[in-house]
């Protein structure tokens, strides 16, 4: 995020797209109930009716796969009401004349015929964005997750370029990730493209200091991502597959074809704290210590470095992660030893400058450190592109348009419902760690549900609760219906963490061409009703036991145990 | 009495953070600290997310030892000098015959922190020698 989340509350309007914070980040969603209780003005684009477009005072209900036609169409407005700022746009941008020819296409009215939003409410909320002053843009998956998903984000930006809404606090664009530590990974260089501190691979002078400090020669070829193993491995470019704190096999697309993946390659590593998905196919699997057990730094959405601590001893025979990669690495002839997590640390920010004065020392001190921190004392960066320069080499802005592109499988005669995913507010991502959990267990229970709107549900003639069958093309699953007022006739919606229910059995891998992210939130589905309900019961619990079993759980059931811990209370 | 250990909330980017609630060296509690983005607060996830590191076997086992896949195509429990030795053959191996860009390495945007994924990324770079390291920021 380009400002931090405290920023949010003082914004004076929040323009929040695709994204649901209230089951995301509820901290973030207190944030802005803040916000509207200061007066803020909220806007909402979103196909569901949200928690927030519930408070909002302007709800988009967007088509779903239309998000672009919807920002070009925003752009429009701004341009032909009037409404940018001229001064803004001369002084710190670039890329007008081209970013206009493509926007001036989008009018409200053509919009509206892709995207279902009516014209004049595009219009009411550029008018009140850009009249506001200090608007702050959140996105998340919503955005993210589709197949045109970059261009959608850098169209977001331009709007906050347009409009001066950058370099000062309550302004410019946050994607709020999903996983706790997404901005972490990134920041420390898990990219195929860049070092630790964002720095380039490609740059000769950033790699000749990276290959000074590591003592070795490194690639200067950009690698590739983690989304096109199962293309790159059926053309046998990827033979070993070193999966460290991940479990694609339960949060990849199209599960199936990464199961046939990773059994056709010649190694498979799997380091995780749990058994998952992914280690069923694992040929070596490497115990690591779990989050209380181990201390490090976290990075916040908000680029904010924070330090956590270990609690308690780990049980089992188990190592901190970066002990078990530098094993490996000293057995492969690279010695490679710390210390502790500090060691490693300082190590990293001495090679970044973005980073250098976030010390152990000073992260303590201040409980939490947003960089850029250049220098040891500096409290760290609420906020970027302060004086308004960017990452560009000319450090102007770069305003930027695309063409909107359909998603790439539509519904149909024979599929004929939207399936997309989302998350649900008690379940972490994949589950190994929340669905061990006493407490959130109780919450929401196996299969996992299919969210479905009330005139769907009754024209199938499906009771809340019924257990149905959903299928698109690539798979098919057992799942309890639950129909909802919020949600928009025609999708329906499901969360990843359900392991009989996993509808990434049935999502696409249409990749986005820049970020190579699937299109998680579009591809075409059916549902179908089981006439004989407890057999489908039935299926579902034997199916359970069944997972279950083969990840090695031979305790009771989870319901069973909860009954039982409840009782002995 | 329970020892209070502060810490930051492993369930979301919002980085809240919160004290773990330390008694005999088992986890019983957490309550919110005063961090920049929570204030003190938590929500249910930070509250009761903890609960997993007593190994409730609710959903799943916790992994207590390396485990190596045995003749018979089962995973087995084997010491960690096997099963790191056999990591680095493996690797090695692959490296020299399909060069070192047939490996794919990733971070893990979860629990282990920066300081692990700055070692995975140094070790997909410096000793396998290709940018082929990823994670799930895409997801
Ligand atoms: S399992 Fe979690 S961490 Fe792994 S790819 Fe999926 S969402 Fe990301
Ligand atoms: S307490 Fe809730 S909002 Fe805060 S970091 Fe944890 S999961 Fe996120």
């Amino acid at each position: 995020m380009s400002n931090g989340v405290p920023e949010i509350e003082d914004a004076k309007c929040l323009f929040i797209f695709g994204y649901n914070a209230a089951d995301s980040h509820p901290i973030v969603a207190r944030r802005i109930i803040k916000a509207k209780e200061k007066g803020a003005k909220i806007i909402v684009t979103d196909p569901r009716r949200t928690e927030a477009a519930r408070i909002a005072d302007l709800w988009l209900p967007i088509k779903n796969g239309t998000n672009m036609a919807l920002v070009n169409a925003f752009a429009n407005v701004l341009i032909t009401e009037d409404l940018f700022d001229k001064d803004y746009v001369a002084k710190y941008t670039e890329g007008f004349d081209a970013y206009k020819e493509i926007v001036l296409r989008y009018t409200p009215e053509h919009a509206e015929a892709i995207t279902g939003v009516p014209a004049a409410d595009i219009r009411k909320a550029m008018r009140i964005y850009a009249g506001s002053p200090t608007s702050f843009i959140l996105w998340g998956m919503g955005v993210t997750q589709y197949g045109q998903a970059v261009d959608v984000v850098k169209g977001l930006s331009g709007l906050a370029l347009m409009t001066g809404n950058f370099g000062k606090p309550s302004v410019g664009c946050g994607p709020v990730r999903g996983q706790n530590n997404v901005q972490g990974t990134c920041d420390v260089g898990c990219l195929p493209n860049v070092y630790p501190g964002y720095q380039s691979v490609t740059d000769d002078k950033v790699r000749e200091k990276f290959e000074k400090a590591w003592g070795v020669p490194l690639s200067p070829k950009a690698g590739v991502t983690m989304t096109m193993v199962p293309h790159l491995a059926q053309e046998g470019k990827i033979k070993a597959f070193y999966v460290f704190g991940e479990d694609p096999v339960q949060s990849d697309p199209d599960a199936g074809h990464m199961r046939h993946t990773l059994d056709h390659l010649d190694l498979v590593v799997v380091q995780d704290i749990f058994f998952n998905k992914t280690s069923m196919h694992a040929h070596v699997v490497l115990p690591a210590t779990a989050w209380g057990e181990h201390e490090g730094v976290y990075s916040t959405c908000d680029r904010g470095f924070q330090h956590f601590n270990k609690a308690v001893e780990p049980k089992g025979d188990v190592k901190p992660d970066w002990e078990i990669i530098s094993l490996v690495a000293t057995r492969m002839g690279y010695p490679m030893h710390y210390d502790n997590t500090e060691e490693i640390w300082n190590e990293m920010i001495a090679l970044c400058p973005k980073y250098a004065g976030a010390t152990y020392e000073m992260l303590d001190k201040y409980g939490s450190i947003q960089w850029p921190c250049p220098t040891v004392g500096h409290p760290g960066t609420p906020y970027l592109f302060s004086g308004n320069k960017f990452n560009t080499p000319s450090t102007k802005g770069n305003l930027f348009a695309a063409e909107w592109r359909p998603p790439k499988e539509l519904p149909d005669e024979e599929y004929p419902l939207v399936l997309s995913t989302v998350r649900e507010v008690s379940h972490y991502s994949v589950r190994t760690m929340t669905g061990n959990c006493a407490g959130l267990q109780s919450v929401a229970d196996e299969p996992g549900y299919i969210q479905m709107s009330v005139a769907d549900a009754e024209a199938m003639d499906l009771e809340e609760n019924e257990l149905v069958w959903i299928s698109s093309r690539r798979g098919k699953v057992m799942a309890r219906i639950m129909p909802s007022e919020r949600i928009n006739k025609g999708t329906v919606y499901m969360t990843y963490h359900w392991w009989v229910g996993s509808c990434n059995e049935l999502t696409i891998d249409n990749l986005d061409p820049v970020s190579k992210t699937p299109e998680y939130k579009f591809c075409a589905a059916k549902v179908e009703k089981v006439a004989d309900q407890a057999w489908a019961e039935q299926y579902v619990k034997d199916e359970y036991a069944r997972l279950r079993a083969r990840m090695g759980c031979q305790t009771a059931a989870p319901a069973a145990a909860a009954e039982a811990a409840a009782n002995a209370n | 009495m329970a020892k209070k250990v502060l810490t930051v909330c492993p369930y979301c980017g919002a980085g809240c953070r919160l004290y773990l609630l330390v008694e005999d060296g088992k986890v019983v509690g957490a309550e919110g600290a005063p961090g920049r983005t929570n204030e003190g607060t938590l929500c249910l996830k930070g509250r009761y997310g903890w609960d997993y590191l007593n190994d409730t076997q609710r959903l799943t086992k916790r992994l207590t030892q390396p485990l190596l896949r045995d003749k018979s195509g089962e995973l087995a429990g084997v010491s960690w000098d096997e099963a790191i030795g056999f990591v680095a053959d493996r690797l090695t191996a692959i490296k020299k015959k399909h060069g070192p860009d047939a490996i794919l390495c990733t971070g893990s945007a979860r629990g282990p922190g920066n300081e692990a994924n700055y070692v995975m990324q140094k070790f997909t770079r410096a000793v396998i020698g290709t940018n082929n390291i990823d994670h799930c920021a895409r997801v």
